[in-house]
Order: C-alpha cells, then structure tokens, then sequence
C-alpha cells in the first residue's frame, strides 16, 4: 500500500485509510452558506437596516440554493442512497442523523420556502396580471392561485414574514449548530470532542455566507448594468468584520482552552497541527482567510480609502474568507481523521480526482448551487427594480 | 376560527400542507412494511428471513463426530481455538451429506499469512512472518503441521514471534543488547511461550549495571547518578527499554 509511505509513528490498521473524505469536508461548507446567508437575511428584517435592504431577496434565494444542493454530498457518499427517504417515514429519535433529515426539511419547507413564498407573492401577482401563456400559469402556480393583493393581505404577509424570521433564526441555529454538534458529540475523538464546536461551527457559518452573499452582490450588480451601492457595501463589510471578529475569538477561546487543558492528546495534536495541517490551518485558515482580511478591511476603514480601493479590498477579503472557511471545514473533517487513537501516529490523507467521492464530484456539487442560483435569479428576479410600485 | 375570516394566501398555505400531510400518510402507509417496530426499529419478518437463509457453518462440534483423530491432534496446541471451518469453509453440506461436497484445504502461501503476516499491531508473542523472506516458495505445510503449528525448530531468535518489539528496537540505542540480556528466557518457552515466560527486570539496578556512574561499561552510555535520580521510581516507569529514547 503506497499509504503506508506517508504514515509516520504507530497507528492502527483500521485507521490507514479515511472513511469521511472531501464530501464530507463540502457538506458542512454549503450548509454553513445557507445559515449564513439566512441569517443575514434575517439581521436586514428584524433590525430593518435600510443600507442592505438591496441584498436581502438576493440573500434568501441564495440561502435556497445552497440548501437544495447540501444534503446532495451526503447522498453521494452514503451507500444505498435510494434509502434515504426512509429516515422520514420511520423517525429514529435516537439518532442525530436521522433527525437532521427533520431538521432540514422544516427549515427548507416551514422557513426558507415560506418566507420566500411570502415576500414575493405581491409582486408575482401583479406580474402574472401583465403576463399571458405558460408564464402566466406558471407564476399563478407558484403563488397557489392566490390573488389577494389587497392592503390587509399584505399586512399579513409582513407579520408572516415577521414571525417566520423570529422563528427561522434559531432554526437556522439549529441547522448549521447540529453540524458542529454531530463532530463535537463524538467522545473518542478529542479533535472534535469540544462543546464548543457547535458554536465555532455557526460562526464561522455566519462568517461564510455574509462573504458570500457580498461576493455574489458584487459581482451580479455590474453584469447588470448597475451601479454598486457603497452604503450597502460598507455595511455588508462591517457586519462581515464583526462576526469575524467574535469567530476569530472562539476560535482562538477554544485554542487556548485545549492548550490549557493539556489533555493526553495535546502531544499529537500539536504535531498534526505543526505538521500536516500547517498549510491548511495556520496558514490558509489562520493567517489567509481570517487575519489578513481582518487587517485589510479595518486598514480601508480607518484610513477612509476611496470607493474604487474599497470595492477591491471587499471583493479580495471576501474571496479570503471563502477560502478560509472552506480550509476551516477541511481541518475539522480531515484533520479529525489523520492521528490514530493509540496518539502516537499521523496518517494522510489521499484525494482522488475521478468517482463518486472524488475532487470532480465535490467541483461539481460547489458548482451546482451557483447554477441553481441562476435559474432562481430569472425565475425570482431579486432586484429592486423588479418590484412592483404600490 | 371561521374558514372565511382566514387570510386568503393563508388558506391556500392551509390547503397545500393539508395534501402534503394527506399524500405523506398515504405513502407511509404503502411504504413502511406491517410489521415494522414490532422488536425495534426494523422490520419483524426480517429475522424470519434471516433465519430461513440457507446454512453454511456446521460448526468444530459436527466436524469432531467424523474426524476425531484430528480433534486429538489440535488439542493443547496453538490451533485449538481455530475452528475448523476457518480454513476448511463452511461445512454445513459437507457435514449432511458427508461425502458429496469435499472440503478443500488452503495447501499454497497464501492463506496463512492472513494471520501470520508480520503486522505492527498484531500482539506480541504472536508469530509473524515476512512472507517475501521467509522460506520463498515453500507451502506452509511443507514445515508446519497446521492441525499442530510448533515450530519445525525452535526459533532461534526472538523476532519470529515478538517481531514488532524487534523493529522497535532496530531503530533505538538498544539495538546491539542481545534480548536475552534483560529477559532470562527458559528453552522451555520456545516450546510452551504461554506457559513458561520469560523474566523481566524488576529492580532499578538492573539497569543501574550499564548506566550507573560507577558501571563497568562503554564511555558512550549515558549515565546517572543512582542516588538521585528518580529514586521512587522503576526505570521503565519512564523509559521504554527496547527504546529508551523516545518521549
């Protein structure tokens, strides 16, 4: 076995090869955009900040797209993945895994496509009420022959939304903190036994999918012809900037926190980190994707750069923090996996490219909520010019 | 509440969830086998199943009714808990019907070392080959009587059964301390190694008797003062004698 080369120190036979691969490193990534993006979503609602109101449709969809293609890894590295729905017609309350398949779907059906539902259904009427043809019967569809666009219907519609973020917030919580808890609950692995996984997770969530939603706020703004709104910008930046920071806290609270406690673990700990997550962790996660994006937008703020100076800073940072986050759902997963039980060995880690749970498969299933997103922006055009005049 | 006074959209949200939750009962209920849950969260008639499944294993006990000559050999030797089937195969229609299916016998190279292999985490004192190495060629039976596996000689060395210690200690200081140096070794253990074992050394000064300040031995090694240092404790408390340089 070529393997064995890369294996340094003692380390048990079952633990040569690793069973959660770059799927499984994907899956926490997309489902952390989703919270993220929501939650972002939500911060535009309840808060009713004016400046970001642009991104707040645009937010939504996002969330559902990503979310749409989420539970996607997990079936393709599952086997028999037909079997699936069987999760749903026999609950296990005793299994986290299968009561996530609970979690998403209240979340897909009861708060994202719900909210959706209930902002857009103005607009969809008065638009089908100028449409003919499929169109027409399309959109009629959509909004379930509902034609009431009186005043009242809308304050309910509002109060709905209203309600729904109240709601969706702490389920959004619950999607991405149940990710982190399905790593932090297992006992046997001190890489990921930390009560404080969940809550890293989340953070870090936030963290992706706010640069996210700036990334595609930034780069689908000028294909249409618009102008950017800096004051949108600025904000989306700060919110970006805070939950760095409290991310970059945790992170460095539960760093600590391990050093400190110095359990048997902290030996082989150390050399994974020093070693072969390196790159990935201290430099990547650490230094890339959380410090210098951190410097460069507080530098654009304090000195007062101009717009041009700030929109590229932005757009760098935010790409960063992708990276970051994505290099952040890698050391978690993989790093997990690389020393053995007995603490006294490392193995590594051997990406294929072609195959079911290769580097292809992975490319394309990043790909695909982008493809998603395209058709959800024609079919549910986000922009404010899109909105009908009351 | 009247069905009127609700919002418009918030009937139609009503009446959509309503043929959701109708269609997912009517699906469940094709869907989930009767007797699901009836012992735990699986379907009851699979056991059934399970059990109608045709027999393979007839188990050592029906093989002994036949083959009694070689129930005595195994007994007492390092083969006893191997059941027969283990090498054989399973034996439920050899065992019915005797003489209609023949058992075979693994007779090349390549079947014991699914256990004898040399592998770092087999235990110690378990005997590992590298096949490449060892006696190229030969099938296994050509020395071994595998009902009966002793040894054709008695090894000479100890790395044909404590090879991962011999590896371990390939790489250290110790490399050139021949092992019965430290462990007094019966010839009898050769023979019998789960009976007779070896010895170990108990005391500080074992050790004391290369590494003291005051040991008739080489410059090189390293040295301690007896008296001071560690005194409470055994030396292999805190090294690894076969290698006493790792942390």
């Amino acid at each position: 076995m070529p393997i064995l080369k890369e294996v340094s120190g003692y380390i048990y036979p079952n633990e040569i090869e690793l069973h959660w691969g770059i799927l499984i490193v994907v899956y926490p990534y997309l489902t952390g955009l989703v919270a993220g993006a929501f939650i972002l979503a939500s911060l535009v609602k309840i808060f009713n900040v004016r400046e970001v109101q642009a991104t707040y449709r645009m937010a939504l969809l996002t969330a559902l797209a990503f979310l749409i293609v989420s539970p996607l890894p997990l079936l393709t590295h599952l086997g028999h993945p037909e079997k699936s729905f069987e999760i749903f017609l026999t609950p296990n309350t005793k299994s986290a895994m299968a009561m996530f398949g609970f979690v998403y779907a209240w979340y897909l059906m009861a708060v994202l496509l719900l909210e959706i539902w209930f902002d857009y259904r103005r607009d969809i009427i008065l638009w089908e009420k100028k449409e003919s043809g499929i169109k027409k019967w399309f959109h009629k569809l959509i909004t379930l022959f509902s034609s009431d666009a009186s005043e009242q219907s809308l304050t309910f519609d509002r109060k709905a939304i209203k309600l729904i973020t109240i709601i969706g917030i702490p389920s959004a919580f619950l999607l991405h903190g149940y990710v982190g808890f399905i790593f932090g609950s297992i006992k046997a692995n001190p890489w990921w036994s930390s009560v404080l996984m969940p809550i890293v997770f989340l953070f870090s969530a936030i963290v992706s999918g706010i640069a996210l939603v700036l990334l595609i706020y930034m780069v689908v703004t000028p294909m249409r012809g618009k102008e950017i709104d800096m004051a949108c910008l600025n904000k989306l930046a700060s919110y970006l900037f805070y939950v760095m920071i409290i991310d970059f806290s945790l992170e460095a609270l539960d760093f600590i926190h391990r050093i400190y406690e110095s359990e048997e673990s902290i030996h082989i700990l150390s050399e994974l980190v020093m070693g072969k997550l390196f790159v990935s962790l201290i430099v990547i996660q650490l230094l890339i994707g959380m410090i210098v994006p951190l410097l460069a937008i507080a530098g654009v703020k304090l000195f007062k750069a101009p717009d041009e100076l700030r929109k590229q800073v932005y757009f760098l940072s935010a790409l960063l923090v992708q990276v970051g986050i994505f290099s952040t759902r890698w050391n978690v997963v993989i790093g997990g996996q690389l020393f053995s039980k007995s603490f006294s060995g490392l193995t590594a880690y051997k990406m294929t490219f072609l195959g079911l749970e290769g580097l292809l498969m992975s490319l394309f299933l990043l790909l695909l909520p982008f493809i998603i997103l395209y058709v959800l922006f024609r079919v549910l055009p986000p922009w404010e010019e899109m909105r009908e005049a009351q | 509440m009247k069905w009127k006074r609700i919002p418009q959209q918030l009937q139609r949200l009503i009446i959509l969830a309503a043929i959701f939750a109708v269609l997912f009962l009517i699906v469940r209920s094709f869907l989930i086998p009767v007797d699901f849950g009836k012992y735990g969260h699986y379907r009851a008639s699979a056991v059934e199943e399970i059990i109608a499944q045709g027999m393979h294993y007839a188990g050592q006990e029906a093989c002994y009714d036949c083959h009694e000559d070689v129930f005595e050999t195994k007994r007492g030797g390092f083969h006893q808990n191997v059941s027969c089937e283990v090498c054989h195969g399973p034996a439920f229609t050899h065992a019915e019907t005797t003489d209609t299916a023949e058992l075979e016998a693994p007779t090349g190279r390549g079947y014991c070392p699914v256990c004898h292999e040399y592998l770092p985490s087999r235990p110690t004192g378990f005997p590992q080959i590298v096949s490449a190495s060892h006696n190229p060629m030969k099938p296994c039976i050509t020395c071994h009587e595998p009902h009966d596996p002793e040894p054709p000689q008695a090894p000479a060395e100890c790395t044909a059964c404590h090879a991962e210690i011999a590896r371990t200690k390939s790489l250290s200081h110790h490399v050139y301390v021949p092992c019965m140096r430290c462990h007094e070794t019966p010839e009898e253990h050769k023979i019998n190694p789960r009976k007779v074992l070896p010895g170990k050394p108990k005391t500080r000064e074992f050790c004391g008797g290369c590494h003291a300040q005051d040991a008739p031995a080489d410059k090189g090694i390293p040295r301690i003062d007896m008296a001071s240092h560690n005194v409470r404790y055994v030396c292999w408390q805190c090294h690894y004698p076969h290698l006493p340089e790792a942390r």
